[in-house]
């Protein structure tokens, strides 16, 4: 907290008038009373300070370390930050960004939402049918524990070089996260639930339905953020191998036609598009999953 | 023993035995079998509140289990209604110690459950008819304006109030309660005995009610079922009257009451010493009891 601490003395020296809420706080002699009704929030505030603070440092560092510390051929490699975000703003001007931004989602989303798909179907049969789990097994190992970008070229060779085999070697990286997270999630579902739900006279079906499915949904989608991560992941990489558009080809292409500020300005793309969709996969997971917020605490 | 002496008791064991097969370990490679209850023969009169004591490992839960249907007696026969017992049914309802709520319902929803589908005139409820159900049954067990919370925000005792609800609500003639109370603090459970006793006065339910407390036994039960260690057999049953219960006395410092209670102590006593000597421990739902196997090599290693 000692963050908070010195931006309000700073804000109080300042403007000691205006501020005086603030400024009262950050004097020893302040009363209890308004102090703790402002504390919460100068606490959150200092909070986000302090939580931002390493970002802030390193893109600092981006923009004066080039200028101030590398030599000037380093600096062609490593352009300040300035420059990139021009960069990055021209393209997005040419439309140039967005085009590739498309392609990339459209490629990612498509392979994504195939696996998720296909891996919650078989995820959810190989749960229940132990003989299927054991006869698939073997194989699903051997599939999962071969890199998926070993399998590009395999992918290339068979599909080309188009959005067939992109978007398939996708859907293979998301695939497996998947599965393996609703195998879990239907194994770990609370056997006194399923005795529960006997005792009522369910079905299978509605078993399946009404108390394995539901219960197992949290965990299926930890799988789906973890595939959300890998698919854009594998995507990037494709691109860079072979591809016409897509923010992997943006950041090749440049890198070899010199414009290293583009490349960075794909790079940087990439990393706030990871971010998006991570963000937007732990928020759905939240909100699926709103029950399990005190799973932990419960007396049992 | 019999006391339903009217046509056909609600429920009724007969020489019910049954034994589960301990998996093979590394000890006894070959397996072995673990009879849990041997011989039981009870009969419950319709509307009769029975409770069952035990010693650890004795086969309470095996018991209730099998007048759940969730598994079939080796020997001997289950009736309720004078049929047998094939399988779970909406006529009996369990109600476990740990609450068995389902965590992403809220507590309308859980009670709501075994509304959902087509119920036992083969009717199926419609969205309306279920809450409307729900909420009443939330108001008998005192949780009137929790309808909408999660299990996780609920206390232990609001929880096993929601369980009750949900056993109540599709309305079963047999209520099977498995410890129910035994994870709740003493005060809770003192408030839950005594309002299980006014459900149970207003709605005429048969019950049967397992516990290890002698006093919640004596407290609830017209009559106390006593069990003896493994194998699980009826060692004697208890009648209990108490009297017209007030409801306002400290009925449990009442000398009838004390009487009582002393002589089901001393039946379960001798019980639970046997049971603890032979180091038995809880069945599990799968037939393994994790005292058998370490017993015997404790045994190899002396």
């Amino acid at each position: 907290m000692t963050a908070p601490t010195l931006t309000k003395d700073a804000a109080a020296s300042a403007a000691p008038v205006a501020d005086a809420d603030v400024g009262r706080t950050a004097q020893p002699a302040a009363t209890r009373h308004l102090s703790s009704l402002v504390r919460p929030g100068v606490r959150r505030v200092g909070r986000v300070i302090w939580a931002s603070g390493a970002i802030v440092l390193f893109l600092l560092l981006w923009e004066l370390g080039p200028t101030y510390l590398a030599s000037a051929s380093t600096r062609v490699f490593l352009p300040p930050l300035h420059e990139v975000l021009r960069a990055l703003g021209s393209l997005i001007a040419k439309g140039q960004l967005q085009n590739h931004l498309a392609a990339s989602v459209t490629r990612s989303a498509s392979g994504f939402g195939i696996a998720v798909v296909a891996a919650v179907a078989l995820g959810l049969l190989v749960a229940w049918y132990r003989s299927l789990d054991r006869f698939l097994n073997p194989l699903l190992e051997v599939f999962r524990n071969t890199a998926a970008l070993a399998l590009l070229p395999v992918f290339t060779l068979l599909l080309g070089i188009g959005e067939t085999s992109k978007i398939s070697i996708v859907a293979y990286a998301a695939f497996f996260p998947v599965l393996l997270n609703t195998i879990a999630g239907v194994r770990t579902v609370d056997p006194l639930l399923i005795r529960a739900a006997r005792s009522l006279g369910l079905s299978n079906f509605r078993l399946f339905q009404k108390v394995i499915l539901p219960s197992a949904v949290p965990t299926i989608f930890t799988g789906i953020r973890m595939a959300g991560t890998s698919s854009i992941l594998v995507l990037i990489a494709a691109e860079m191998v072979g591809a016409k558009a897509g923010l992997g080809y943006l950041i090749v292409n440049a890198q070899s036609s010199f414009l290293i500020p583009d490349m960075y300005a794909g790079i940087l793309t990439v990393s706030l598009l990871g971010l998006l969709v991570n963000y937007l996969l732990v928020a759905v997971e939240r909100r699926f999953s709103r029950w399990r917020t005190a799973v932990g605490s419960q007396s049992n | 023993m019999t006391r339903g002496t009217g046509p056909t008791p609600k429920i009724s064991l007969r020489n019910v035995g049954k034994q589960f097969t301990v998996r093979p370990s590394k000890d006894q490679p070959e397996g072995t079998t673990l009879t849990a209850l041997e011989g039981i023969t009870l009969d419950v009169a319709a509307g009769e509140f029975i409770t069952l004591v035990g010693p650890s490992g004795s086969g309470k839960t095996t018991l209730l289990d099998l007048l759940a249907g969730l598994t079939g007696p080796d020997t001997g026969q289950v009736l309720v209604d004078g049929k047998e017992v094939t399988g779970p049914g909406r006529d009996r309802a369990v109600v476990f110690q740990q609450y068995a709520l389902f965590p992403w319902r809220t507590a309308a929803a859980n009670v709501a459950f075994g509304l959902e589908g087509p119920g036992s005139d083969g009717r199926r409820l419609g969205r309306k008819e279920r809450a409307d159900k729900a909420r009443h049954y939330l108001e008998l067990v005192g949780l009137s304006g929790f309808e909408d919370r999660y299990p996780h925000e609920l206390s232990g005792g609001m929880k096993q109030r929601v369980a009750i609800a949900r056993s109540l609500a599709y309305e079963p003639d047999v209520l099977l309660m498995d410890e129910p109370f035994a994870a709740l603090d003493a005060q809770t459970r003192e408030q839950l005995q005594e309002e299980l006793l006014r459900i149970w006065r207003s709605t005429g339910k048969t019950i049967i009610f397992i516990t290890h407390g002698i006093d919640e036994a004596v407290y609830l039960g017209q009559r106390v079922a006593v069990l003896s260690s493994r194998p699980g057999r009826l060692k004697q049953i208890v009648d209990i009257d108490l009297g017209e219960r007030s409801g306002d006395g400290d009925i449990r410092s009442d000398a009838v009451f004390v009487e009582h209670r002393h002589k089901v102590w001393s039946l379960l006593h001798d019980e639970v010493r046997k049971a603890q000597e032979a180091g038995h421990a809880k069945i599990r739902p799968d037939g393994s009891a994790p005292d058998e196997a370490p017993q015997l090599s404790q045994g190899r290693a002396a």
